[in-house]
């Protein structure tokens, strides 16, 4: 009965991440496309939103599964899930607060991490995992979506650069529409099996699946409706950061820096190396505008967002090693320990968002424009 | 510490990628670029009235168009069957 309650507690907290990711890495998707005007807010969201939601379903590949390599599977428990998903969440929303787009991947793992290391000390986490899939492919992601936008914009204005303006902006503005969709359905094919996976981890160490289950069909329903219904919210903060605060890019910017960041992630993903979509994007962002003019990139913005990447790992980890320790004061399998602290967790967030809906319209798409 | 990273990095994964992405990134954009400028130099050269020109601009732009929409569509395998 207590197992199934944690689970439940679990499951719900795994939901709850998926839309805070779909949540704050909406300016992924759609950020470059509502700077250029390519699309309206509203309609750029949507798109994402079902995009996404599709996304989710095209491949259903459960293998890798967040933290599989990086802590020791054997000695997870839903309570360690638990706590990893709070130091996710919490750091979500503290970069959405301050507008930085971080990776929702990154602090997933940091959470997991974290508690996993406080519950069963540090042979539980390896480190070599830790710096081959995910310290090393932090650095190269955003550095590699860079060079390959900066010379897809170069290429591209020496084919289009003695045309007439105005077909030259419509047509990239089209060409975002078809960029945009595709990070769409790479974000949704991606992280909401990141849910999946964390949702079937603590199915199967409750007992109530067996290791080799198939994945539920409301597992998969669940996820994709989670994360495309936090795209569709908006994190607004995000993708005014990501769409005009770093660079005032034109259309065919936005085109080459969605192109060059979905042309990584596939390549990526297709030959299993892990990289974060927020970070390619933002790299690819930059590295549109920095090939076009260097003074044009606007790097104390771009300064803050590379130390909300440095901080996402520790700091995640850290929430989730004290939410774990905070737990287990009530017992290491008891459920009052998640009961409190999610409690927590729902008064906190209901306060911050209505301090912010006080504060003034900032949240709202239609009065916040890009 | 070279020694560690090749240890823990799978360096011929990271050059596939970063090779595959810097073909796929400029080549998307190149080809979506060219699709532009023939349509561009197609419409230019119907109203010039140079219908030749016209035609080998818009069999330009058409097949670089549809290098693009093979492009999406491979990029749509990949995630299908992505393992």
């Amino acid at each position: 009965m207590e197992g199934d309650v944690i689970l439940v507690i679990v499951v719900g907290t795994a939901l709850a991440f998926d839309f805070t990711n779909g949540f704050h890495d909406t300016a992924n998707v759609v950020a470059t496309s509502i700077s250029t005007r390519a699309m309206s807010p509203r309609l750029a969201v949507g798109f994402a939103a079902i995009l996404n939601f599709v996304g989710a379903f095209i491949s259903l590949e459960v293998a890798a599964t967040v933290a599989k390599g990086i802590v020791d599977a054997n000695l997870i428990t839903t309570t360690i899930v638990f706590s990893g998903l709070i130091g996710a969440i919490a750091w979500n929303l503290a970069t959405w607060y301050f507008g930085l787009p971080s990776s929702s991947s990154h602090a997933l793992i940091g959470g997991v991490v974290g508690a996993a290391f406080v519950a069963e000390g540090a042979a539980a986490v390896n480190g070599d995992g830790l710096l081959g899939k995910v310290i090393v492919p932090a650095v190269i992601a955003p550095l590699l979506a860079f060079v390959v936008a900066g010379l897809a914009i170069l290429t591209a204005y020496r084919i289009v650069g003695r045309l007439r303006p105005g077909p030259v902006t419509r047509g990239f503005k089209i060409g975002q529409v078809a960029s945009g969709g595709m990070l769409a359905l790479a974000h949704g094919t991606n992280d909401a099996q990141k849910t999946m996976g964390v949702i079937m981890l603590a199915l199967i160490a409750n007992g109530t699946l067996g290791a080799d289950a198939a994945v539920p069909t409301w597992v998969v329903v669940s996820a994709a409706a989670a994360i495309a219904l936090g795209t569709y919210m908006g994190g607004w903060r995000i993708i005014k950061t990501m769409g005009s605060r770093i660079i005032k890019m034109d259309s065919a910017q936005g085109f080459s820096a969605q192109g060059g960041g979905a042309a990584v992630i596939l390549a990526a993903s297709h030959f299993g190396y892990p990289l974060s979509t927020t970070q390619t994007i933002s790299g690819g962002v930059m590295g549109a505008g920095a090939a076009k003019r260097v003074s044009a990139v606007r790097w104390g913005v771009a300064g803050n967002i590379v130390f909300a990447w440095i901080l996402t790992l520790p700091a995640s980890a850290a929430i989730g090693g004290l939410v774990y320790g905070f737990t287990r004061i009530f017992g290491a399998d008891s459920a009052v320990g998640p009961i409190v602290v999610s409690a927590f967790v729902i008064v906190g967030v209901a306060a911050a968002f209505v301090r912010r809906v006080r504060r003034g319209p900032s949240l709202t798409a239609a009065e916040d424009p890009v | 510490m070279s020694a560690l990273l090749a240890q823990v990095v799978d360096v011929d994964a990271l050059l596939e990628v970063i090779g595959f992405s810097l073909i796929a990134g400029i080549g998307v954009t190149a080809a979506f670029s060219i699709a532009i400028l023939g349509a561009t130099r197609f419409a230019d050269s119907r109203r010039d009235d140079h219908p030749l020109v016209a035609a080998g601009f818009a069999v330009l732009g058409t097949l670089a168009s549809l290098a693009c929409v093979a492009a999406v569509v491979f990029g749509i395998i990949l995630m299908a069957s992505k393992a």
